[in-house]
C-alpha cells in the first residue's frame, strides 16, 4: 500500500462540519489538488446541500450508508467548534471510522482526555486537536496543510516532518524542498496537552517503513512528548536519522506563566522545559543518529550531516538577496 | 487561568466537599474581618496574590495578638508580593497542625491521563521533597474513580496512618472530582494538613492552587474575569489589542504581550512567531513585544495591531516575519492592513523615520502583497529589506541584526551559553 496509515492510497475522507468557512474552502482546494480524496461532508441541518463539490449529509451514519460513497469512507476530518469536538469524535468512532484528524483548536482538555481514553479502547488513530492535517505528496493531503499552492513546500521525497505547529510543518517542508530534500509524510500533530498522536507514536508507526530516509522533528516547551521520542530512540525503537529543533528556550528567561503560541507551550512548574528536551535528545544522539539544531534553519545542515541523501538538486544559494531594498 | 485562593475556597472547595479552614476574605478590615478575628483564638492572614511562594516573601502571617491583627491585615491586603499587588487578604482560623501532606491532581503527559500526586512530606516546595517520597496514581479510566482504588494506592505506598485511610481516600476522590468537573489543569493542596480538633484528627486543605483550562467548555474568564498572565496588570496597549478580536472571529490579531526591548515583532502563526522571537533573542536583539497573528485576519485587524505594535515608545527596528501561510492573505495583511497603518501614521507624524525594517513572508498572494508593501516603504521613506520564503524564516532576525549594527550602531545583547 502506498503511503502510511495516516494517509495512503486507500484514504477516503468525510469532513465533519463541512459547510463551515474553513472546511468548505479545504474541500474545494482538495478537490482541485487531489480529486476524489474527499468523499463526503457532514453538517447537521445541511443534508442534501449542493454547495460543495461532494455530497453533504446530516449525520455521519447517513454518509457511511450512502450507496455511492459510503464504502470508500475510512477517515474523518473534524472542523466543528471546540465544544462539539468530543461529540463529533464519538460519532465517528461509533460509526467505525478508525483514522480521525481533529483540526479544531482550543478543544477543552477534559474532552481531549475522554477522546484519548476512547481512542485507546477502540484501537483508533486520532491526530490532534489543533492538527493542520497531513501531507503525503505521492498520495494526497488531509486538511489545509500547504494551502492553495502546496507545491511551494511539498515535493515527494524521503523526509518525515513531525511538528506541533501546523505553520512550521509547511515552512520546514519548504526550507528542505529548496535545499534538495522532499517529503514522504508531513504530519502536524498539534500542541495540545493531551495529544492523541505524539512524536513517539509516529516514529514507532514508521520505524520499518522503507520510504523513510530521515525525520525532522519540531518541538515546543510543555509536556513530555519530545522526551518520549528521545526515550524511544535511546531504547533502539527507532533507528533512522532524526534532526530536531526545539523552540522556546527563550521562555526560560522570561517571567513564569507567560503563555505564548500554543496551549501546550507553557512552562509549568519547571516541567517540560525546552532545555530539558534538548538535553534528552542530545543524550540520545551520543549513540544514535540524532542531531539537535541550535537555530531552526540549521536543521538543513543537521539532516545533511546525518547523511540523509538529497532527493533532487539544491535550488538556492547560501546568501539570499532581498526582493526589495530601501536601505543601503 | 489561575484562581485566587479565596475564589477556589468559595466556588470550588465548598461545592466539592473539600474541607477548608474557616475563612473570610476582604479588601479592607471591615466588620466581618473584625468579628472573625474576635472569635478565633489565633488567625492566619495571607496576601491575595496569584504568585506562589508567598510564605517565603513574608506574605503569610500567624497572628495571635489581636491588637496587632488589624495592622497585619492592612499591610498584607495592600502589599506587593514579588512585584504583584495584593487584591486583599484572606483571614483563616489557625489550625493545630499535626502533619502536613502534599496533594495535587494534574495531567501527566507521560501517561496522557490525569494523575494524583501525593506525599506524606508536604508543606514545602514540591521541588524540595525527595522524589522517592512523592507518589503518583494515574487515572487510566476517568469514567470510574472510587475511593477503594485510592486506598489500594495508599496501602501500596505504605501510607503510615491507617486511621486516615478512609477519610483521605474519600477526600482525594472529592479533589479529583473537583479537578475534573471544574475542568482544571491543576488543583494543588500544599499542605493538606492533619489537624487536631478536640480529641479527633481531621484532614483540612490549608491551601488552594487552582489553574483552570482557558479552553474549558465555559471559559473561566467569563466567570472570574479576564486576567493577564504576566503577574502584572495589562498595559493600555495590551488592553487595546485584546479588543481587536472581540466580536470578530475572522482571524486572530489581538495577542500582544509587551516586553522591555526596542525591536518590535510583527510575527505570524504560533510556531513561526515562537521561532522568530526565539532567534531574535538568541541573536541578542532586545524584543519589545510578542505577538502571534494568524488565521487570515481582515485588513482592519492587521491595521489595528500594527498601529498598537508601532506605538510603543523607544523602538529602533521592526521585524515582520512569518512562514509560508496556508490561509492568511499576504496582500490583505501586509499590502493593505500594514501599509495603510504606515501611511496613516506617517500622515499623522507618528512614524519614526529612523526605524530599520526587515520583512520576510510568503503565502497566498505574496508577490502582490510584498510589492504593495515595498511601494508603501518607498512613498513613506521607510528603510528596510523585504524577503520572501527563499530566506529561511529564522535568518530574518539575523539579517535585521546586521542592518541595525550597520545603520544605527545597535549593540546586540550578549547572551550567555
Amino acid at each position: 500500500m502506498k503511503g502510511p496509515v495516516y494517509l495512503n492510497e486507500k484514504t477516503g475522507i468525510v469532513v465533519i462540519g463541512a459547510t463551515g468557512r474553513e472546511a468548505s474552502q479545504v474541500i474545494r482546494e482538495s478537490e482541485t489538488l487531489y480529486p476524489g480524496i474527499v468523499k463526503a461532508g457532514v453538517t447537521p441541518g445541511k443534508g442534501g446541500s449542493t454547495e460543495l463539490p461532494v455530497p453533504v449529509f446530516d449525520t455521519l451514519s447517513q454518509s457511511i450508508q450512502d450507496p455511492k460513497v459510503g464504502k470508500s469512507i475510512n477517515t474523518a476530518l473534524i472542523y466543528v467548534p471546540p465544544v462539539s469536538v468530543l461529540d463529533a469524535v464519538m460519532e465517528c468512532l461509533d460509526g467505525g471510522i478508525k483514522v480521525i484528524y481533529i483540526i479544531t483548536e482550543h478543544v477543552p482538555i477534559r474532552d481531549s482526555e475522554i477522546i484519548y481514553q476512547e481512542k485507546i479502547r477502540r484501537g483508533a488513530v486520532i491526530v490532534g486537536g489543533t492538527s493542520l492535517g497531513c501531507f503525503v505528496p505521492s498520495v494526497g493531503r488531509i486538511g489545509a496543510i500547504g494551502g492553495k499552492d502546496p507545491s511551494i513546500a511539498f515535493k515527494a521525497g524521503g523526509l518525515v516532518i513531525i511538528s506541533k505547529s501546523g505553520g512550521l510543518t509547511v515552512t520546514t517542508a519548504e526550507m528542505f524542498r529548496r535545499r534538495g530534500w522532499g517529503t514522504y509524510c508531513a504530519l502536524a500533530i498539534g500542541g495540545d496537552i493531551i495529544s492523541n498522536t505524539t512524536y513517539a507514536d509516529v516514529l514507532h508507526e514508521l520505524k520499518d517503513d522503507p520510504n523513510v530516509k530521515g525525520v525532522v522533528m519540531l518541538g515546543e516547551p510543555g509536556g513530555s512528548y519530545e522526551e518520549q521520542a528521545a526515550e524511544l530512540i535511546q531504547s533502539g525503537g527507532f533507528k533512522k536519522p532524526v534532526a530536531a529543533f526545539i523552540s522556546g528556550r527563550f521562555q526560560e528567561r522570561m517571567p513564569e506563566g507567560v503563555a505564548f503560541g500554543h496551549a501546550g507551550a507553557i512552562v509549568e512548574r519547571g516541567m517540560g522545559k525546552a532545555s530539558d528536551k534538548i538535553a534528552r535528545l542530545e543524550a540520545a544522539g551520543k549513540k544514535h543518529p540524532v542531531k539537535v539544531a541550535f537555530y531552526y534553519h540549521e536543521l538543513v545542515s543537521a539532516i545533511e550531516s546525518l547523511g540523509v541523501p538529497r532527493d533532487f538538486e539544491d535550488s538556492t544559494t547560501d546568501h539570499v538577496k532581498p526582493l526589495y531594498s530601501t536601505i543601503g | 487561568m489561575k484562581l485566587y485562593e479565596h475564589e477556589a475556597l468559595e466556588s470550588i472547595y465548598k461545592k466539592y466537599k473539600i474541607p477548608a479552614p474557616k475563612f473570610v476574605f476582604a479588601t479592607e478590615p471591615n466588620e466581618k474581618v473584625r468579628e472573625f478575628i474576635e472569635k478565633e483564638p489565633a488567625v492566619v492572614i495571607k496576601s491575595m496574590v496569584l504568585v506562589g511562594k508567598r510564605g517565603k516573601a513574608g506574605a503569610v502571617k500567624v497572628v495571635s495578638d489581636k491588637a496587632q491583627a488589624i495592622d497585619v491585615f492592612k499591610d498584607l491586603a495592600s502589599r506587593e508580593v514579588y512585584g504583584e499587588k495584593s487584591i486583599g487578604a484572606l483571614v483563616e482560623e489557625k489550625l493545630d497542625i499535626k502533619k502536613e501532606f502534599y496533594l495535587s491532581v494534574t495531567y501527566s503527559t507521560k501517561d496522557r491521563a490525569p494523575a494524583i500526586v501525593f506525599s506524606e512530606h508536604g508543606g514545602m516546595d514540591v521541588e524540595e521533597i525527595n522524589p522517592e517520597l512523592i507518589h503518583t496514581h494515574v487515572i487510566k479510566d476517568v469514567r470510574s474513580v472510587y475511593p477503594y482504588q485510592i486506598r489500594n494506592f495508599l496501602v501500596g505506598i505504605k501510607f503510615s496512618d491507617p486511621d486516615l485511610l478512609r477519610p483521605l481516600s474519600e477526600l482525594i476522590v472529592n479533589v479529583f472530582n473537583a479537578f475534573w468537573k471544574t475542568e482544571a489543569r491543576l488543583l494543588e493542596i500544599n499542605p493538606l494538613v492533619v489537624a487536631q480538633v478536640g480529641d479527633k484528627k481531621k484532614l483540612v486543605a490549608a491551601d488552594a492552587v487552582v489553574l483552570l483550562d482557558d479552553d474549558a467548555s465555559v471559559s473561566p474568564a467569563v466567570r472570574y474575569g479576564a486576567r493577564g498572565g504576566m503577574g502584572r496588570p495589562l498595559t493600555q496597549r495590551e488592553q487595546d489589542a485584546i479588543l481587536i478580536d472581540q466580536g470578530d472571529h475572522r482571524g486572530k490579531a489581538g495577542s500582544y504581550v509587551e516586553l522591555d526591548g526596542d525591536v518590535a515583532l510583527m510575527t505570524f502563526g504560533g510556531g513561526g512567531s515562537t521561532v522568530t522571537a526565539e532567534t531574535a533573542i538568541e541573536a541578542g536583539l532586545r524584543i519589545a513585544n510578542l505577538t502571534d497573528i494568524g488565521g487570515n485576519p481582515p485588513a482592519e485587524k492587521m491595521y489595528k495591531i500594527a498601529r498598537i505594535i508601532l506605538s510603543k515608545p523607544g523602538l529602533k527596528a521592526v521585524l515582520v516575519c512569518g512562514g509560508t501561510a496556508s490561509n492568511t492573505r499576504i496582500d490583505v495583511t501586509l499590502g493593505e492592513g500594514l501599509a495603510k497603518a504606515l501611511d496613516d501614521m506617517k500622515a499623522e507624524g507618528k512614524l519614526d523615520p529612523n526605524l530599520v525594517w526587515v520583512v520576510r513572508r510568503s503565502g497566498p498572494e505574496y508577490v502582490k502583497g510584498l510589492k504593495m508593501l515595498h511601494e508603501c516603504f518607498v512613498r513613506n521613506g521607510i528603510r528596510g529589506d523585504i524577503y520572501d520564503s527563499q530566506l529561511p524564516i529564522t535568518e530574518a532576525p539575523l539579517r535585521l541584526r546586521e542592518l541595525m549594527v550597520k545603520h544605527i550602531g545597535y549593540k546586540p545583547e550578549e547572551i550567555p551559553g
